[in-house]
């Protein structure tokens, strides 16, 4: 049977337990980020190394360049990072992003680091240009009807809630002008012909030998037995059409970009 | 009184001396004689997982019903392959956990959990690939780099010897190889720049028998030159083991195949062909001297391990009678080859292959160039995951076909040097995927005496599944996307198909007589389904 204790002992006791939780932090001193001595700096043979390792585990998000390509500018981004961040941002990720944790060796970190502070390109964070009023007018006329930022818009395109953290400038240049030349997963643009002739056209949510899931223009979401098809075509072009100059001037791109770069709002699936 | 005391210990003593062992030497050269059995990871000692069941056929496939499911309820996936006796269904799963199960009902019987450390190292998660048994003992190798001995009655540990030390990197996931009164198994974590070695236990004590390096010391008469000279890049030169290997009860001969090189991509740090890495090594299986060495890939640099299975067979090549092994190895090349002397028979590419021109009169590949991985990055077919993999493939001796699932991938594969620490990744390298790269997958049936393709279906993604085949013609195998299918395995016809809901990983579906009706078994992501024919339709 547990014996009660006096206020007196209470106190002794809570004293005891808080001087060897003093004790305990002492003989532990908070651990120092490996960046903060990073033998790879400036040594040409670790940046080689370094190059390496973007190339296996960032370049395919952030661009053989670190310019950003589906990830953010590395460039405009890192001019104000400190090491120790970056170190912590490449072992931890960034929730609610794609960036992935890390669980590769604290040395090949560093390595990467060698090479990303070895870039010559790199600057201050870009800052939104354009006329971002006219910008979001561009946005709700032509872009809304599929694309989603918070509670609005459409769902046949991806949600652009966070576009602006997601994607640096050329990027989303490219993905305007040019929307064909990479369909983020999800997204690719398919046409199913059933055995009376009927065209359903959307994109292509999941697909397996003997099935299909698809988004169609009404945003219905639905499954298709292959055995049910007459036809699978995979289109090459994007449901999105190309934002050329005829359809989107040169200013008016800044614009819409300008306004772009401002979402950076939060994902809602993510606590 | 004492009498009778005497009399009773007696016969208890006698009852359990008396119960003959479940599994016996011969049981496991009959392979699949029994139909009740599934006694090895191939069920058989050639590897082929080729059952003589017929009451499955091309004609009633289709209405095949699940049985019942079996869920592990813990995290991580199957890629066991379920050993079956006298009902009883002996399953290995993720982090060393491993069951009994009624295989009428799916109901478990006995658990056992293995306490493992939190330090572990491994590259590719905590998997297992299956258990052999002999007398009444199951035996499983451990991420932690152990080999136990079970209790098959209740899963409780007879012995636990240590392979190797898993804090710098040793880890087993391998289904181990019962030959006579031994336990054959191999090492793994070469990710981690370990020395790899294929070891037998003695099935009764635990204790080593022999042990075969499969990284040669420079002592090693043949192999030793392949390493640099004066270096001990040999001690962290890779070689894992992780696919279980076959047997030729008549040359009494074991073979293996070796996995990649370490570290795994960049060149420097390892001059030479480096054997007997990215090999298949023939050894007697009482003594583990190597009888024969072919090495697939000199000087891998792609991590292609060579741990697939081998596969045993005896063909007629022109004209004659010829005693081979067949290979479909990661590096994207068929191989044919004497497993009497170890010579290259017949030798092409099954998947696309953009590293080698062609397998040369001596039985080296003939290299391309421009595929050296550097930090700039070169772009090789197939990719690090290679033309098959670790899943086993399926030999019909009745149409003389070989089935395997192939991959058609690419990847860019980077290169650079790396400081060895004990314990970490020693890897020098990766991949990625080049923007354009359309990969898909295939079950592809391969003629061994010309090594050309006879027919194949295509998966729109890639798959890691094994594959089954039967007298009645069947071929079972399983997509990337979570499909368990039958074929006709003269034409490739799809039969049958059903949705598990996890692909299948590494293992491949078995079959055994129950009750007058065959099942098929099949483990996917954590759960085993078990099928047959509707009580009507089985006769």
């Amino acid at each position: 049977m547990a014996r009660a204790r006096s206020p007196v002992h209470l106190l002794v006791f809570f004293a005891s337990l808080t001087a060897a939780v003093s004790l305990t932090a002492a003989q532990e001193p908070p651990k120092v980020s490996p960046a903060r001595n990073n033998p790879h700096l400036g040594n040409k043979e670790s940046i080689r190394s370094g190059l390496a390792l973007y190339r296996v585990r960032c370049a395919d998000c952030h661009g053989l360049d670190a310019k950003g390509y589906r990830g953010p500018d590395l460039t405009a981004i890192l001019g104000d990072m400190p090491d120790e961040k970056l170190f912590q941002t490449l072992r931890k990720g960034v929730p609610g992003t794609d960036m992935p944790a890390s669980t590769a060796p604290d040395d090949e970190l560093l390595l990467t680091i060698a090479y990303l502070r070895n870039l010559n390109a790199i600057s201050a964070a870009e800052a939104p240009s354009g006329n971002v009023d006219n910008g979001q007018r561009l946005f709700t006329a032509q872009c809304t009807g599929c694309h989603r930022v918070g509670m609005r818009g459409g769902r046949l395109g991806p949600d652009l809630t966070r576009i602006g953290a997601a994607r640096s400038r050329s990027a989303l240049v490219r993905e305007i002008r040019t929307p064909a030349e990479w369909f983020p997963p999800g997204y690719e643009t398919v046409t199913l012909v059933t055995k009376d002739g009927q065209r359903i056209r959307g994109t292509r949510k999941n697909e397996d030998v003997f099935s299909i899931q698809v988004m169609d223009m009404r945003e219905r979401i639905q499954g298709y037995l292959k055995g049910d098809l007459r036809e699978v075509i995979y289109e090459t072009e994007s449901l999105m059409p190309s934002f050329t100059t005829a359809r989107l001037n040169d200013s008016d791109l800044n614009d819409l970009i300008g306004y772009l770069t401002t979402l950076r709002g939060s994902d809602s699936s993510v606590r | 009184m004492r009498t009778l005391l005497l009399a009773i210990v007696a016969s208890i003593t006698l009852a359990a001396q008396g119960a003959a062992p479940q599994v016996t030497p011969q049981d496991l050269l009959d392979g699949l004689k029994d139909p009740g059995k599934w006694l090895t990871y191939g069920g058989d000692y050639n590897g082929h997982r080729h059952s003589p069941l017929a009451q499955i056929t091309p004609e009633n496939v289709g209405q095949l019903t699940a049985q019942w499911t079996f869920q592990t309820g813990t995290l991580g996936s199957f890629q066991t392959t379920p050993l079956v006796i006298d009902g009883i269904i002996y399953a290995t799963g993720y982090n060393n956990l491993a069951w009994a199960i009624d295989a009428r009902t799916g109901r478990p019987i006995w658990r056992y959990r293995r306490n493992l450390p939190e330090d572990l190292h491994n590259c590719c998660g905590a998997v297992n690939r299956g258990f052999a048994v002999l007398g009444d003992r199951l035996f499983m190798t451990t991420i932690d780099a152990h080999l136990i001995a079970l209790d098959m009655k209740t899963g409780g540990v007879l012995w636990d010897t240590e392979l190797a030390d898993f804090k710098v990197g040793y880890s087993a996931t391998v289904a181990p190889l019962v030959v006579k009164d031994k336990v054959i198994v191999g090492i793994a974590g070469a990710e981690f720049g370990i020395r790899g070695f294929i070891d037998a236990y003695d099935a009764q004590s635990g204790k080593r028998a022999w042990r075969f390096f499969t990284v040669a010391s420079p002592d090693d008469p043949i192999g030793g030159r392949t390493w640099p000279p004066n270096s001990d890049a040999y001690q962290r030169g890779g070689g894992s083991i992780w696919v279980t290997g076959t047997y030729d009860p008549q040359q009494n001969l074991v073979f293996f195949g070796t996995g990649n090189p370490g570290p795994d991509y960049y060149s420097n740090a390892r001059e030479g062909d480096n054997l007997y890495t990215a090999s298949l090594v023939a050894l007697e299986a009482d003594t583990g001297r190597m009888r024969w060495h072919y090495q697939f890939t000199p000087h891998d640099v792609h991590d292609w391990d060579s741990t697939q299975v081998p596969v045993l067979a005896d063909l007629t090549i022109n004209g004659q009678p010829r005693k081979v092994v067949m290979f479909a190895n990661r590096n994207g090349f068929f191989y044919t080859i004497d497993r009497v002397t170890g010579k290259v028979i017949v030798a092409k590419p099954f998947v696309e292959t953009t590293w080698a021109k062609e397998i040369g009169p001596d039985g080296r590949p003939v290299l391309l160039p421009g595929h050296l991985p550097d930090e700039e990055g070169t772009k090789t077919c197939p990719d690090l995951g290679g033309g098959t993999n670790f899943m086993s493939p399926s030999y019909d001796p009745t149409s003389r076909l070989f089935f395997v699932t192939a991959r058609e991938t690419c990847a860019t594969y980077f290169a650079f040097d790396q400081k060895f620490k004990p314990g970490e990744q020693f890897e020098s390298g990766g991949t990625t995927r080049p923007r354009d790269q359309k990969n898909f997958g295939a079950l592809r049936a391969i003629d061994p005496v010309t090594a050309t393709m006879k027919w194949e279906f295509r998966y729109p993604s890639v798959s890691s599944s094994g594959v089954l085949t039967t007298a009645s013609g069947l071929v079972f195998a399983g997509d990337g996307d979570g499909n368990i299918m039958a074929f006709d395995s003269r034409t490739g016809k799809n039969l049958w198909h059903y949705q598990l809901g996890f692909a299948m990983r590494s293992t491949a579906g078995t079959t055994y007589m129950l009750d007058g009706r065959q099942h098929l078994l099949v483990p996917s992501g954590s759960m085993l389904t078990a099928f047959a024919l509707p009580a009507g339709v089985a006769r």
